[in-house]
């Protein structure tokens, strides 16, 4: 004979795997890890990124305009900037895909849930 | 090369006007894109005199009209005169054969006039009893008007304000330009001192460059979404035309060449959609009154924060 000690501690003892796994799947899709292995999916990460730390940025914004919107508030963006002026050279200009660091585009991406004053929802970010 | 050219010619212009770099760099903007410019502004904000020291230093031909309502065709075309010695008949030029026209206060000539300068715009060409001649290259259009005035003028119609690749609206200067305009007064500087920064060369050079700036399938599909937008927009009865598409394609090209680019970015179209757009927009006065905008600028604002472009 099982005891009843027995069946509680172990339907506890499921229901504590049962959350912790939805509490972590749900961390994960809140936290959107991607792990961008170029200029091109850095920039992909940085628009979801953006649109979901600025949700009042009108869907029609540019590159250059979201910029302007995290510099006044007070997101460094220098560093960043010759990786767009490249791949933007890839994106409109048919230049091929450089092969630059694009760390500083994964880091603004980062940077947003922590500096932006958000209305909804948490920030994304990049897994490195 | 395009941006060592508008920076030589903003610091030039600068010389003699103070605060219009901008309204400058459309203008210079415009005459890479093969377009002419209607620059809108009250008496006394500098439109003649930016007009003026742009072409000084671009080293161009420059002629002034003085639109009146008593005006003709033939002062602006030229036309056939007899000549006594010859005795035959024989084409005499008009100002319009020049490189820049400075068609000053456009809507007070009247609309045979102001049509008689549609075949010039549209084709680069003149003709007077079926007589065709070739404009000088570059020919670019530099009209100004007042809005404020509503008696003696005629409003350009629709179809004459399509020509105008952009309007530039020049506004009160801002106080401290204003200071600075009444200080630059003191000193005796004026057009004269204005010399020529690009050769005809580089000028052409320039202007074929502009043939060559890449534009991507992605930011045709945008501007033909931006288009399509204007023509749904339930406030504007007359959107954008595709002649009005045309005009702001050729223009961004130009303006990237300007910020030293080969290629074009959205940024180059938001920049100056509004200075190529809102002038071709007609404002539906039944939805004004519903309490919508009516301000075509306003309105064109709003469709391109909703266009998305590529990123």
């Amino acid at each position: 004979m099982v005891s009843n000690e027995l069946i509680l501690g172990a339907l506890l003892a499921v229901n504590v795997v049962l959350y912790a796994s939805l509490g972590f799947a749900a961390l994960g899709q809140r936290r959107r890890k991607v792990e961008p292995s170029n200029l091109k999916e850095a920039f992909n990460g940085l628009e979801l990124a953006l649109k979901e730390a600025v949700p009042d940025l009108p869907s029609g914004f540019t590159w250059e305009e979201a910029l302007a919107r995290l510099r006044s508030s007070g997101v460094k963006t220098q560093a960043m900037e010759g990786a767009l002026k490249s791949y933007e050279a890839y994106r409109y200009g048919g230049a091929p895909l450089p092969d630059l660091d694009y760390h500083e585009v994964v880091n603004v991406a980062n940077m947003l849930g922590r500096t932006i004053p958000r209305k909804r929802g948490g920030g994304a970010s990049f897994g490195r | 090369m395009g941006a060592e050219i508008r920076d030589r010619v903003v610091s030039e212009v600068s010389k003699v006007v103070v605060g219009r770099k901008k309204e400058t760099e459309l203008i210079l903007t415009c005459l890479l894109a093969r377009g002419h410019v209607l620059l809108e502004g009250v008496p006394g904000v500098s439109k003649t005199l930016v007009a003026n020291a742009f072409s000084k230093c671009m080293g161009l031909q420059f002629r002034r009209v003085q639109f009146t309502p008593d005006i003709l065709p033939l002062d602006i075309i030229g036309g056939f005169i007899f000549n006594l010695k010859d005795r035959e008949f024989e084409f005499r030029k008009g100002p319009v054969f020049t490189n820049i026209l400075l068609a000053d206060e456009i809507n007070r000539a009247p609309p045979k006039v102001q049509s008689a300068l549609l075949e010039s715009m549209q084709e680069f060409q003149a003709t007077v009893e079926g007589h065709t001649e070739k404009l000088p290259s570059p020919f670019m259009v530099i009209a100004t008007q007042n809005p404020m005035e509503f008696e003696g003028v005629y409003p350009l119609p629709e179809g004459q304000l399509d020509r105008f690749m952009v309007k530039v609206s020049f506004h009160y200067p801002s106080r401290e330009v204003e200071a600075n305009i009444l200080k630059r007064n003191l000193s005796s500087m004026d057009l004269n001192d204005v010399r020529t920064v690009v050769t005809a060369a580089e000028l052409d050079a320039a202007i074929r460059e502009v043939d060559d700036v890449t534009v991507s399938d992605d930011i045709l599909a945008y501007l033909a979404r931006m288009a399509e937008a204007t023509r749904n927009e339930g406030s504007l009865v007359l959107g954008a035309s595709p002649r009005a598409m045309v005009q702001l394609l050729h223009c961004s090209r130009a303006k990237a060449l300007l910020d030293g680019r080969r290629y074009v970015t959205p940024d180059d179209i938001k920049t100056i959609a509004s200075e190529v757009l809102t002038h071709r927009l007609t404002v539906d006065r039944a939805a004004a009154l519903k309490g919508v905008s009516r301000n075509p600028e306003a309105i064109l604002t709003a469709i391109l924060d909703r266009v998305e472009p590529p990123r």
